[in-house]
């Protein structure tokens, strides 16, 4: 396999764009990837895009094509890539693959969502459709009311935890509030999350993820090349994971801890011969406040039932000693989810090039990415190195 | 079709899907029996009642769609 880097990064500010289209997101995104490659567009060899739920919120399927045509690619490869939430890692995985094997030097890697055009009813049967709808939806769950069985199942396992969920909301709005792309730009407090309108009990409006319109994109090389033609940090990627787990919640062995996410970090941390003390930051899959919890016990930076703890002890701030979400994430920097894998992603280089201005924390070596679709039944992580 | 299941988790839903914005706020659990679990809504919830990891729910109906509804 060979080393791959990422060479170029873009994203759209994250938001609520009624004037924005589909094609004007992937323009803005794909674009200023592009341009901080510091290649010509014609030098891309295929395109590997993510898109979860367009057929249905916005009737638009074949989204490869669409991109393509939006960038000025012409007849290369496309394809459309879809694992939920998980959709934007996946694609970069199968960039990074790609590249590894030699079967293309450079590769584009982008994802889109547009959602806000949809009222909240129709965003959440459109986002139901990533747990099993037969089994699951038609009983009357939504995603909000997984997680919050989730929470309920860890404060009777090991202890209560809603005052350090809201903070979790706390961490993530500050950081957001320090990241210009990010949509939520304002500070929030721990009594303003609990006392928030109710979703699923114990989740408030404020323990949830965002509905976002969003694009971000990645141009993917060799290091090789990258070393060749970079005028900035190289960012190699030295670990990937990919594990899967069961779609329904009632089929999994434990719901406090994701199988998904243990395996697909053992992978990456035993491909990059790390462990997680070297983990520098982390953006973590935060749809909801007590997946943060158990996202940073599962990757092993705390211990089972602890990350609560860590959260309480300020750990996960920009100046702990294990920034976590330092973007703002799905939480404050929103969840466009076909780009979100990507967008945390952008997050890592940024932080690892030293260009996070206010939000840039002090050693930024190795960042990691970690991104979960659905009920964690499809989970990717991965772990850049800056040179 | 287990006449009782106990309750693995739960929660109150106050934010739903189209299909069932008519129906808030309700009770969906993960259900548990001879080791199985499933989910399931769980008809007749009110305010008054207090929800706990283990309480045991009954067997209600098959709704529409084939699907279990237990009952408090």
């Amino acid at each position: 396999m060979r080393s791959v880097s990422v060479l170029g990064i873009g994203e759209t500010k994250m938001g609520r764009w009624p004037e924005k289209s589909l094609r004007d997101l992937i323009k803005e995104a794909g674009t200023k990837a592009i341009q901080d490659a510091g290649i010509e567009k014609e030098s891309i060899q295929a395109l590997y895009m993510s898109n979860f739920n367009a057929s249905y919120l916005a009737y638009q399927a074949h989204m490869g094509p669409l991109a393509s045509e939006v960038l000025g690619l012409g007849n290369i490869p496309t394809i459309r890539i879809e694992g939920a939430c998980a959709s934007g890692s996946l694609a970069f995985r199968q960039g990074m693959m790609a590249v590894a094997s030699g079967m293309y030097d450079i590769v584009l890697v982008g994802g889109a969502e547009k959602m806000t055009h949809r009222n909240t009813e129709e965003v959440t049967t459109g986002i139901a459709s990533a747990m099993d709808f037969e089994l699951e939806a038609k009983v009357g769950i939504t995603f909000p009311s997984i997680f919050a069985m989730i929470a309920n199942r860890y404060f009777y396992e090991y202890r209560n935890v809603r005052e350090e969920m809201a903070l979790c909301a706390v961490n993530a709005h500050h950081n957001g509030s320090l990241n210009p792309d990010a949509q939520m730009q304002k500070e929030i407090t721990v009594e303003k999350v609990k006392t928030g309108f109710p979703i699923a009990y114990p989740l408030t409006v404020f323990d949830c993820s965002l509905v976002t319109d969003g694009a971000a994109f990645l141009v993917l090389t060799t290091t090789e090349i990258a070393k060749k033609i970079s005028k900035k940090r190289i960012i190699e990627v030295v670990g990937s994971g990919h594990a899967g787990d069961t779609i329904t919640i009632g089929a999994k062995k434990s719901i406090t801890g994701f199988a998904s996410t243990q395996l697909a970090a053992k992978q990456a941390y035993e491909m990059a011969g790390m462990k997680p003390a070297d983990i520098d930051l982390c953006e973590v899959h935060d749809c909801f406040t007590i997946t943060q919890i158990v996202n940073i016990e599962d990757l092993g930076f705390f211990e089972k039932g602890k990350g609560g703890d860590a959260v309480a002890e300020g750990k996960i701030a920009l100046t702990g000693s294990k920034p976590i979400n330092t973007s703002g994430g799905l939480k404050a920097k929103g969840h466009p989810i076909g780009a979100t894998g990507i967008s945390q992603i952008y997050e890592i280089v940024t932080q690892l090039r030293g260009e996070a201005g206010p939000r840039q924390i002090k050693k930024a070596d190795i960042g990691m990415n970690h991104n979960i679709g659905g009920t964690a039944a499809t989970c990717v992580v991965n772990i850049f190195k800056g040179w | 079709m287990a006449k009782k299941a106990k309750i693995y988790s739960f929660t109150i839903v106050y934010s739903s899907s189209e299909e069932f914005k008519d129906k808030v706020p309700y009770v969906v659990a993960v259900l548990e029996e001879n080791k199985e679990r499933f989910s399931s809504f769980i008809e007749g919830y009110k305010e008054d009642i207090e929800i706990k990891i283990g309480m045991e729910v009954e067997f209600s109906r098959f709704d529409e769609a084939g699907n279990v509804v237990y009952k408090f």
